[in-house]
Parts: structure tokens; sequence; C-alpha cells
């Protein structure tokens, strides 16, 4: 049974001062009128810190009464970074029971109203515990695995600062971004120090924003082909491989073979940038290209919007902010505002087919893989 | 020898004698709950390191983090003391209540 992407509705992402349900509902609206308001019995919502403006939010049951959804089914998932992709997912797969027939999906975050110091540590969720004690933080194991990527490879840190530049000139074309301005390679690379080589613009911002998607039964410009998920050791230095994520290629392998296709079919991908060298990483354990190739698909410019395969074209987690919770669904629906024509004035050059969007948990212990296609009902 | 000659604890499996940092549960690798406690050198040589100036709420700036691979090509994550060492580096390696702590090895007198 095959499900479609029917509606797409995502909120600013950005500081905003509204909350967490108010943003919920404000990326549920566009994608209920998308489908002519016709009834949802499914309702899946995905946030990780689940922050109120006064404490802790009860977001299911509040956005299932601001919307007027009494009589449907609902769940909330969390997954840390990848909570909007895990919602996607276990709304497909609820709909592909033939139990329900339409669902509302909705990923949301609300972080900028907290002292960053608070975020920091929630976020740390996310790294094994033996790890937080010595003092890690993301960005600081994403560094670790930067410094293993360029020696690897032979590389210097200023292979990354493109994808930096690549992310804001994408997100310079999207109203609904964080950061509206572009940036040059000098501005990344003199950036201030976070975790080196790791600097503040190859780090994602703590954000607020929320994105939302109708699934019906049936095809249409944006059926889901396949979608996978993979996991990996939570602990970073139990992992035999530090310069990719074996996680995502379990994903990307389970969701090519169950959409009986492979990376040269692919038109538009998404991936979860939250610091510059995934961008880069991600790009190779999907397979697009081998190892230690990435950084050339930035360098020359093929992730364009009229390049060879137009990369994170809403400007991805570096451009689009990174509202945890959200992110993942946000990928999700760009991919689906492409393939439906949807995308305005960051429309790729060409109308694509085939798209992916690729999501992870902390530093890639879990990993979920979507690809969306055209299939004519 | 790391400076004192300090010893780490590791722990291995008695069934696939896989060697692991010590673990309140069964064997990372196959699951097998007799574990068996041995002594290794407290030293080692880094794998990657980093230098955090936004350290976690409570610990100060800068501060420095390196995987270091110990004996039986067991790895940790060790907060350092003193300068940041970098890959290939000797490290002298102790345990410090649930933290490893690390400090770059003075060059050996050849």
């Amino acid at each position: 049974m095959t499900t479609h992407v029917a509606s797409v509705g995502v909120a600013g992402f950005g500081k905003r001062t509204e909350g967490l349900v108010d943003l919920a509902v404000e990326a549920a609206g566009p994608a209920l009128e998308g489908v002519g308001r016709k009834p949802i019995d499914l309702l899946v919502v995905g946030t990780m810190l689940a922050h109120g403006l006064r404490g802790p939010e009860p977001l299911l049951p509040r956005l299932a009464g601001r919307l007027g959804l009494e009589s449907a089914s609902g769940f909330r998932v969390e997954a840390t970074s990848a909570t909007g992709a895990m919602a996607f997912h276990v709304a497909v797969t609820s709909l592909e029971t033939g139990r329900y027939s339409r669902a509302l999906v909705v990923a949301a975050e609300k972080m900028t109203d907290r002292p960053t110091a608070e975020i920091t540590g929630e976020l740390t969720a996310a790294i094994h515990p033996s790890e937080v004690a010595a003092g890690a933080t993301m960005p600081g194991l994403a560094a670790l695995v930067t410094q293993r990527y360029l020696e690897r490879h032979g590389l210097g840190p200023e292979v990354f600062d493109r994808v930096s530049v690549h992310a804001r000139k994408m997100s310079a074309d999207n109203p609904k971004a964080h950061f509206q301005k572009e940036v040059t390679g000098e501005e990344v690379a003199t950036s201030r120090p976070v975790a080196l080589p790791l600097r503040r613009l190859h780090c994602s911002a703590i954000s607020d924003g929320a994105a939302a998607v109708v699934l019906e039964r049936g095809s249409g410009p944006a059926t889901v082909l396949g979608f996978g998920q993979g996991f990996e050791s939570l602990r970073l230095v139990d992992r035999a491989d530090l310069t990719g994520f074996a996680a995502t290629r379990i994903a990307a392998r389970t969701a090519y073979e169950m959409a009986k296709t492979t990376r040269k079919e692919l038109e538009v991908v998404e991936v979860h940038d939250a610091f510059a060298p995934l961008g880069i990483v991600h790009l190779e354990d999907i397979g697009v290209c081998g190892p230690g190739e990435g950084s050339s698909w930035f360098a020359n410019d093929w992730v364009g919007r009229d390049g060879r395969l137009p990369v994170n074209p809403g400007g991805g987690l570096l451009g689009r902010g990174h509202p945890v919770g959200a992110s993942g669904l946000a990928g999700i629906a760009e991919v689906a505002l492409q393939l439906r024509g949807e995308a305005g004035a960051r429309a790729i050059a060409r109308l694509p087919k085939v798209g992916l969007a690729q999501s992870m948990s902390g530093l890639g212990s879990h990993s979920f893989v979507t690809i969306l296609g055209r299939m004519e009902a | 020898m790391s400076a004192g000659g300090g010893t780490i604890e590791l722990s291995r499996c008695e069934a696939c004698f896989a060697r692991f940092l010590p673990t309140d549960g069964p064997c990372p690798r196959c699951g097998a709950t007799r574990i068996v406690p041995y002594a290794a050198p407290g030293v080692g040589r880094v794998v990657a390191s980093t230098e955090l100036h936004v350290p976690p709420p409570g610990v100060r700036s800068p501060h420095r983090l390196a995987i270091v691979e110990v004996a039986d090509a067991v790895r940790l994550l060790a907060s350092i003391d003193g300068p940041l060492p970098i890959r290939g580096d000797l490290v002298g390696v102790r345990k410090d209540g649930d933290v490893y702590r690390a400090r770059a090895e003075p060059t050996p007198e050849v």
C-alpha cells in the first residue's frame, strides 16, 4: 500500500515569540488547507524538548484540541535531532496498515527562550553518559569525527567552509529560514571557535520552528517510495570507523532497496548538516559519492539549484536553523515541496522525480532515510 | 610509562575474549556475562583531539578532549590536562571518578 505527501506546511524558523503549540498550529494550518480540510484520522507529533513558555508542554493533546481532531488517534514520538523523521516514518507505517486513511504529521521545537547553557545540557541526552562525564558536547564529538575525516583523506578544514557558504546561499532564498543573509568563506573561517576545527558558522543554530505534512494513502508527485533506519553505537569511541556513519549507510541501503532505486536516480537531496563537515560525510554515506569525495561536490558547486544534484535547497540545518525536533520533518517537507513544484523562488532548475531526505539522532547513533518520488495515481 | 606508572582497569569477556572499557552490563560484543577485569598500563596514543571553546555548563574554557587508544586497541574519551596533544601523541591516562584524564607524556630521552 503506498502513501504520499498530499500537502506541506512550514512555520517560519528563527527566534520566535510564539510558544510551541502556536508554532505547531502555524505549520499545520497550510497543510490542512492543502487537502481542503478533509478529515484527519491520525495525528503524529514530534518534539524533543516539549518546552512551553511556562514549563513542560503537553503538545499532543493541546494540538489535537486546537485543530479539532477529537476523534483522531494520536502519537507523540521523540528521537532527539531525528524526531521529525521518526514522526514521518511512524505515520507512513501506520497508514500502510490500512487502519488510517489520512495523517497529519507535525514536528515542532521551541528553544530560543531558554538560556543556551540549559539547552546545551539538554542536548547531551543524545550523548553516551561516559562521554558526557568527560565533558563532551555535540560540537566536540563532531570535531573529533571531523579531525579523523580530514586526516584520512588528506584534506584541510577549509573544505567545510564551502558547506556553510552554500547553506546560507540557499537559505537566503527561503523566507521560512532562520538565516536570510549569505556569508563568505572568509566570514566562516574567521568566526569564533566552538570546538576546533569547528567554528560558529560551521554549526547549526538553536532555533524555533515547526513543519507539517498531510500523508494520504495512494500516490502522487511526492509518493513515499522507500524509507529505512539504522543504529550504531551511541558511544563514539566504540565505533570502528570515525570518518562516516554506519547508521546512515544502513538506513540508505534499506530505503534504496524498498524504493527499488539507486543514488543515480536522485535529483534532490536534503541531508542533516547540523555541522558543516556532516554535509559532506552524509553525501558519502548515502552513496552519492565515494569516501573523501564529498567536498569536491561543494567546491565545484555541483550542489547548487542548477547543479548535478541540488543539496539542501531550503538551506539545510545550517541555513534554516535547527529546532531539534522539527528539522527531520523540515527536510522531508522540503523534498516534498520540490517534487510537488511548490518550492517557489527556491525551486531547483529541473522539476525532480525522485528525492531523498536524511536525518540523524545524536552524532549518528540513529539515522533515518526517506525517499520520495513522482508516482502518478 | 605514564607519570607515576599507573594503571587503568579494562574488561575482558571470558566467552569471546573481547576487550572493552568496564561496563555494568554484559559483553557489548557477544552478550555473555562472565566479564573479568584486568589492569592495563595507564598510557595510550591519541586518535583525535579537539579544543572546546564552548564547553558544557560548569566546565572551564577551553576544555580539551581526545579519543585515546590504550592497550588491546581499547578506546576511551579523555578530558585532557595541560596542552592539547594531537594524533599519534603518547599520553598518560588515569581514571578520576567517572572521568578518564589524559596528559601529554614528556618526550622520551634519547
